[in-house]
């Protein structure tokens, strides 16, 4: 490693300690002192590009250097926690219930796995991938859907009767949960956009980009089924858009919309209702702007507020 | 600008009066429990000594805070706001009226007891100032400039000024009424015996010049007047129910009364009375706790509960981009004002917030200037 590398390093290592992004999972840190880093260009330039550090450099040289290795050292962290996360919380086996004849779940997840390493090397990608990363990582997929299943109400039923999954609850998780996964392979189709959205703007991908992602994606993933790529590809469409999008995908993007920067340690001030309750009492009345499943979010309220989350 | 060794240096005063404030609490209880357990005199003098030197320390106390109150002119503050008659109330008139004059008969009392008695009434003066004993309960109001029982100024300050009524009104009526009682001639029921002792001593007194007969009428008071503990005829000791041990052990100032009539001089036992006191004293003392622990225990969470919390929550979300919590409103208080508030701020304030800047435009690593400075300069010196 070079000096010019050794110095960013080091610089880069300063800003991740930095005790306000503690809490986050390791691509909002690293999207956070992205955007930190083009905020502030006009104070760290003069003093970045003098000798001590990158001398003769140009600002968009010293950026695309620090961005490159914060991004190594994010995947330093983040993609073990990946790994762990798939073979720890998803099983596959859900794939033999979508089609018959579909290879084992190991060939599925270490598709997975590899696909979502190239998929990540994309900047809006990466930032597309922090919030399903954390509905899975802090389970609220197995929270909800266990309550639901309990429920037997709206959700069961468009699970179960009108998206006909003929599958243990089980396997219904882990459908969400690869669907929450492969929802930022949206991104296969869209060009790199210094954008700084996480969360598609409401209404932004239409059913029709959509459906073509889902044919990219089918390229690249042999293994995993049809209706697996295209529930991940429609939980990016507003419900509005396309009232037949699948439960898995409407439940995907409220899980996703929901853990978009999740503070699991933060506290509840007494006199204030719990965090699950507020953030779906909130997207009920934000429902038509967001795209969000309206029935799907008074379930989940209710949810929420029965169990204190 | 304090200079951190004032600020050491108050924070020590501060908690110094604290202390004093839970140790008087303690030793205003034990000064009428040790009356009615019927302790002996050394340990009940030791009490009330103590309790002489607090009054001298929240004496001393008042007069530092009004001091510095009119060097920064701001005495009416101190003394109406910051609750400075309190610590008047509480400090000033119990050194003059109470614990002052019993120090000084403790002092003196070993002698006036069994010499003439002459200067006994200066009893009679601790006796009438009894009353002022009561603006001890005040104290407990004192503990509320300190006491941090909620986060919130205002409710701290709420249930203060609430709990200072309460104690205050109670304390001023008892001490209106007995004040009453004096000037209505409502004589207690020691008044009336020490009446009756006057009425003995006068008896005897005109028996004085009758041998048979004065010895005759001792005898029988002896037998049946049992609170008679000493006969004096012309300063002689004629007759005493116990040894000069016993009384030196047992009667403090207050528990006995003296009397007069001619030659003849009475002691009289006056403990029952005392401990009647007490007791009622302990009884007034467990009323105000009571009245501070219920504020304390029962109006302040609910206080926090219809004012305070919901108050704090919505500031939150007005003040932070990534606030999103709404305000739990309970069924019950649903139609109050502020909870109507709370209910446009849930349904209205926090959907549009969410809408109009979506938490991801919101830098988390907020650096001002001179961390970014501080943070390259960590660079270059590395």
């Amino acid at each position: 490693m070079n000096d010019e590398s050794t110095r960013a390093k080091l610089f880069v290592t300063r800003l991740l300690a930095n005790p306000a992004l503690k809490e986050l999972n390791p691509l909002d840190r690293e999207e956070q002192i992205i955007q930190f880093l083009h905020s502030n260009a006009a104070k760290l330039f003069p003093t970045l590009a003098s000798e001590q550090f990158f001398p003769g450099r140009k600002w968009t040289e010293i950026l695309n250097l620090l961005v490159r290795i914060l991004q190594e050292e994010t995947d330093a962290v983040f993609l073990p926690l990946l790994e762990e996360l798939i073979g720890r919380n998803l099983d596959f086996t859900f794939v033999s219930f979508l089609q018959a004849g579909r290879p084992a779940a190991s060939g599925c997840e270490a598709e997975l796995k590899e696909f979502l390493k190239k998929l990540l090397r994309k900047p809006e990608a990466r930032r597309a991938f922090a919030a399903p990363f954390d509905a899975v990582r802090h389970g609220f997929v197995d929270r909800y859907l266990q309550a639901v299943y309990e429920l037997k109400q709206y959700i069961y039923f468009e699970l179960t009767k009108i998206q006909r999954l003929r599958m243990s609850k089980e396997e219904v998780k882990n459908m969400v949960k690869a669907t929450l996964l492969l929802r930022p392979g949206i991104h296969l189709l869209t060009v790199g956009s210094m954008q700084r959205d996480r969360q598609a703007t409401p209404g932004a991908v239409q059913p029709l980009f959509a459906e073509k992602a889902r044919g990219s994606l089918r390229n690249q993933l042999k293994l995993l089924p049809d209706n697996l790529l295209s529930s991940a590809m429609n939980s990016n469409v507003s419900f509005l858009e396309n009232k037949r999008i699948e439960a898995t995908a409407r439940l995907a993007t409220l899980f996703a919309a929901r853990a978009l920067r999740y503070r699991p340690m933060a506290k509840i001030d007494r006199g204030a209702s719990s965090a699950d309750k507020s953030w779906f009492s909130i997207a009920r009345r934000n429902h038509k702007f967001y795209g969000f499943d309206i029935n799907m979010l008074d379930e989940l309220y209710k949810i929420a507020a029965e169990n204190g989350w | 600008m304090v200079s951190p060794m004032s600020k050491r240096l108050v924070n020590i005063l501060e908690s110094l009066v604290i202390t004093a404030i839970l140790l008087v609490l303690v030793q205003t209880f034990m000064e009428d429990f040790s009356v009615l357990a019927g302790w002996d005199t050394g340990r009940r003098s030791t009490i009330l000594l103590a309790g002489f030197f607090f009054d001298l320390f929240f004496t001393i106390e008042f007069l530092v805070r009004l001091y510095y109150a009119i060097l920064n002119r701001r005495v009416l503050r101190y003394l109406l706001q910051q609750r400075g008659w309190i610590d008047f109330m509480a400090s000033v008139p119990l050194l003059i009226l109470s614990s002052g004059p019993w120090a000084l008969a403790l002092v003196a009392g070993e002698t006036l007891f069994l010499g003439t008695g002459g200067i006994l009434n200066l009893l009679k003066v601790v006796k009438a100032v009894r009353i002022a004993r009561i603006l001890r309960f005040m104290r407990i109001i004192k503990l509320f400039r300190h006491l941090k029982n909620t986060a919130s100024p205002m409710a701290q300050r709420h249930v203060a000024t609430v709990t200072a009524i309460a104690v205050t009104v109670l304390v001023l009526s008892l001490l209106i009424f007995s004040g009453f009682a004096e000037s209505l001639d409502l004589k207690p029921l020691v008044s009336a015996f020490e009446d009756r002792q006057q009425l003995v001593a006068a008896e005897l007194s005109s028996l004085a010049s009758e041998e048979a007969d004065f010895a005759r009428s001792l005898k029988l008071l002896e037998t049946t007047e049992k609170t008679l503990l000493i006969v004096k005829l012309g300063g002689q000791t004629v007759f005493s129910r116990h040894d000069d041990g016993y009384y030196h052990d047992y009667f403090g100032p207050g528990d006995y009364g003296y009397t007069e009539a001619g030659e003849i001089e009475l002691f009289f036992d006056l403990r029952s009375f005392s401990r009647e006191s007490a007791g009622q004293s302990l009884l007034f003392f467990a009323l105000v706790l009571l009245i501070v622990v219920a504020y304390l225990l029962i109006y302040s969470p609910v206080f926090a509960l219809t004012v305070s919390d919901p108050i704090h929550v919505m500031r939150r979300g007005l003040e932070e981009r990534d606030y999103n919590l709404e305000v739990k409103i309970p069924d019950r208080y649903r139609g109050d004002d502020l909870f109507e508030l709370a209910a446009l701020y849930n349904e209205k304030y926090l959907p549009l917030k969410d809408r109009s800047k979506p938490a991801e435009d919101a830098p988390l690593l907020d650096l001002g200037s001179a961390d970014i400075d501080r943070l390259l300069s960590e660079e270059q010196t590395s």
